[in-house]
């Protein structure tokens, strides 16, 4: 019994962590681009970029799991996830990553607006260009600043993948429900956060050694 | 100033974007529902985890009283079957959007259901049950006697309708299995769920083998629901018909422990089996 438990839940474990690695990698870059536009001397565009971050971290990410994955099906009448586990996956990677870049965006927007402004007008007074100055100057500053809230946004995701199971994806908590529905045991679903607990102990043990080694920017 | 105002149109601008979308909710099933099945070569069925209807077998093949069914309603009708497991509460959004083209699963017909679906006729039929730790059963032999006790339903479910038309103190929980928990865990004093469930996920071998139950509330039909306006729940009715009276339901029910109870035949058929009593 413990051995198909413990098989079944670690498939669930390995979605979890997909959408987890697959979220980053969509996210962080996503994030960048989000932060920009809300920055942006372009008046307009500032405004629908906050605009939408306002709707997307001012809702519930279960709501918008269901209106991303129903919503097409329901309002346009064209399921263009496709039937299936494959189209529930690609609905919550999609799901996830506008939600975490919206969040990831303000703590990169925080990171960037605390380096001081006079070491942008010395860069300008030593001749160089305004992409030089934020790649060979603020961007390592700014890095170093923001591990800590992101390790904390990073962390929560961890436990966020769970909310996937409203659309049905067998992620690991699905998997440890099964055992509930199916056979009448319950301890199978406890057993699920020993996982999330192991995984989120990996990361804070990876956090804080990337902080221990961006600790030589302290001046 | 003038920013605030600005924010204020954009805001503005969104929600009624938002609520446009919202209400252009438009659920219209093609001409023939049933031919767009075909023409796509493989009907996805929406279930849960729910033994004896549809379940894994030791090689993770989906088998069941109605997993085994579709399969043959699939051959009939010249297609493959996807079994999709989805989140029960959700079965009427999954079928509109045309993520599963139907919901067969054990479903009791409530009027819900009635409403959002289009339903073939009773193919199997279940009850409403009070479960309860089972040392406790010969203290409560009726609903009278059961007035002071708590009770956990899943929200929306038939057994949480009949507990209120009982005049049951009622607590909503998420689905039967969580009901069940409450009880298991002694939060709850009892619960009501579906007969079929209760069979299968007390005694014995279960975390719940000191639960059990002894009163009925209500009766009920196991139904089959298609996207509203589908052709194919009267393709799939007629075929239900014939399979109650060639036995094929019956030997369906043998191959589960009988853990089945399947539908009488309709009207004609019925009135000629009524003077026999059991």
């Amino acid at each position: 019994m413990f051995g198909s438990v413990l098989s079944a839940l670690s498939v669930g474990f390995l979605k979890t962590l997909e959408i987890f690695g697959l979220t980053l990698v969509g996210a962080i870059p996503l994030g960048l681009l989000i932060c920009l536009g809300s920055m942006s001397r372009l008046q307009p565009l500032k405004y629908v970029i906050r605009c939408i971050v306002w709707v997307i971290r001012g809702t519930p990410l279960m709501l918008q799991l269901l209106v991303i994955y129903y919503g097409p099906g329901l309002i346009l009448g064209d399921n263009w996830w496709g039937s299936g586990e494959h189209g529930r996956f690609v609905a919550t990677i999609a799901a996830f990553i506008i939600n975490y870049a919206c969040y990831f965006s303000e703590i990169f927007r925080g990171g960037i607006q605390s380096i001081p402004v006079g070491q942008n007008e010395a860069g300008y007074v030593l001749g160089l260009t305004k992409s030089q100055i934020f790649f060979r100057i603020t961007l390592l500053q700014v890095i170093k600043r923001i591990v800590p809230p992101m390790s904390n946004e990073i962390i929560t995701l961890v436990k966020d993948t769970s909310l996937s199971r409203i659309i049905a994806l067998q992620e690991l908590i699905w998997a440890g429900q099964s055992f509930m529905k199916s056979a009448g045991i319950i301890w199978p679903l406890f057993f699920t956060g020993i996982y999330y607990l192991a995984f989120s102990g990996l990361l804070t043990i990876l956090f804080n050694r990337i902080e221990k080694k961006l600790e030589f920017f302290r001046v | 100033m003038k920013s605030v105002k600005l924010l204020a149109i954009v805001s503005v601008l969104c929600m009624t974007l938002l609520a446009g979308s919202l209400s252009a909710f438009a659920g219209e099933a093609a001409d023939s529902d049933l031919a767009a099945i075909q023409e796509k070569g493989v009907i996805v069925v929406g279930i849960t985890d729910f033994a004896p209807m549809d379940y894994k077998d030791d090689n993770g093949e989906w088998i069941g009283f109605d997993a085994d069914l579709a399969l043959i309603f699939a051959q009939e009708i010249g297609v493959d079957v996807e079994f999709q497991e989805i989140d029960w509460d959700n079965k009427i959004l999954e079928l509109n959007a045309g993520s599963v083209d139907c919901i067969w699963n054990g479903m009791t017909l409530t009027e819900e259901v009635d409403a959002a679906m289009e339903c073939t006729g009773t193919y199997a039929l279940n009850a409403q049950v009070v479960v309860m730790k089972a040392d406790a059963l010969a203290e409560y032999p009726d609903v009278e006697s059961m007035k002071e006790l708590s009770f956990a339903v899943e929200a929306g479910s038939a057994g949480e309708a009949v507990a209120v038309e009982a005049g049951l103190e009622v607590n909503s929980v998420q689905n039967q299995a969580a009901a069940l928990m409450e009880v298991a865990a002694g939060t709850s004093d009892a619960c009501v769920i579906d007969k079929t469930m209760a069979d299968a996920m007390t005694g014995e071998g279960t975390s719940y083998a000191d639960l059990g139950y002894a009163v009925a509330l209500s009766s009920e039909e196991y139904v089959v629901g298609f996207r509203k306006g589908s052709d194919a729940a009267a393709v799939l009715d007629e075929m239900i018909t014939k399979w109650i009276q060639d036995g094929t339901l019956a030997d369906l029910s043998a191959k589960y422990d009988n853990a089945v109870s399947v539908a009488e035949a309709a009207e004609d058929a019925e009135a000629e089996s009524e003077p026999e009593s059991k």
